[in-house]
């Protein structure tokens, strides 16, 4: 497994259980937020620790820039994100107009870009399994 | 995945050329080995300086590595 697919494997773990840890965090409101940001510390703590790790295990590997492959891979994987995010934030709007509640629309919105952010990273994964 | 319509030989390149390693191609190409594994096994078609610097690794012409199989004249090529 190359050292990017590690990485995006890290990232992707670690986005879901950061989606969990929002999910069983409740609403946010001004404690969520700061149970929000907390996690969102850990979250990106974890992503060093890890990602640095495995970069000492393929050093070169890991100083090398990304080729046309993985380049392609990154652009096709966003888009997929991209669409999913602009779904979410249309889904956080609904969520305003039906609660009337800017802390719904905002724990929504938070939802929508982390977990279009995990679809980012696994279509990114799976483009990385299948070589293209 | 439809297979891609460009075969190469690279495969057989490298070990006319003392054995060479996906690496040592991936190297000299400015590309990773992953990106060399996936162009040998079709999985990916490289762009055309990629593919010109694959052959130029080889001494050979870009036609004795890379071959089209799809069909031509018909616009895009047709999945099987």
């Amino acid at each position: 497994m190359s050292f990017r697919e590690k990485c995006a494997w890290i990232s992707f773990v670690l986005t879901l259980l950061l989606v969990a840890g929002v999910a069983l965090g409740g609403h946010l409101g001004t404690a969520g937020l700061h149970y929000f940001l907390t996690l969102l510390i850990g979250f990106v703590l974890l992503q060093v620790v890890l990602r640095v790790i495995i970069a000492r295990q393929a050093p070169k590997e890991a100083r090398t820039p990304k080729d046309e492959r993985e380049q392609l891979i990154d652009l096709k994987a966003a888009r997929i994100g991209f669409y999913s995010l602009v779904a979410g934030v249309l889904l956080a709007m609904f969520a305003v107009h039906l609660h009337g509640n800017p802390w719904s629309g905002l724990h929504t919105m938070v939802f929508a870009v982390l977990i279009a952010w995990a679809i980012k990273l696994g279509a990114e994964i799976v483009y990385y399994r299948r070589g293209r | 995945v439809p297979p891609l319509p460009i075969t190469n030989t690279i495969r057989k390149l490298r070990f006319e050329h003392g054995e060479m390693t996906q690496q040592d191609l991936a190297e000299r190409v400015g590309v990773t080995r992953q990106t060399i594994n996936a162009i040998e096994l079709g999985k990916y078609s490289p762009s055309l300086e990629v593919a010109f610097r694959i052959s130029a690794v080889f001494g050979a012409r870009l036609e004795e590595v890379f071959s089209y199989e799809g069909a031509v004249g018909s616009g895009r090529p047709k999945s099987p």
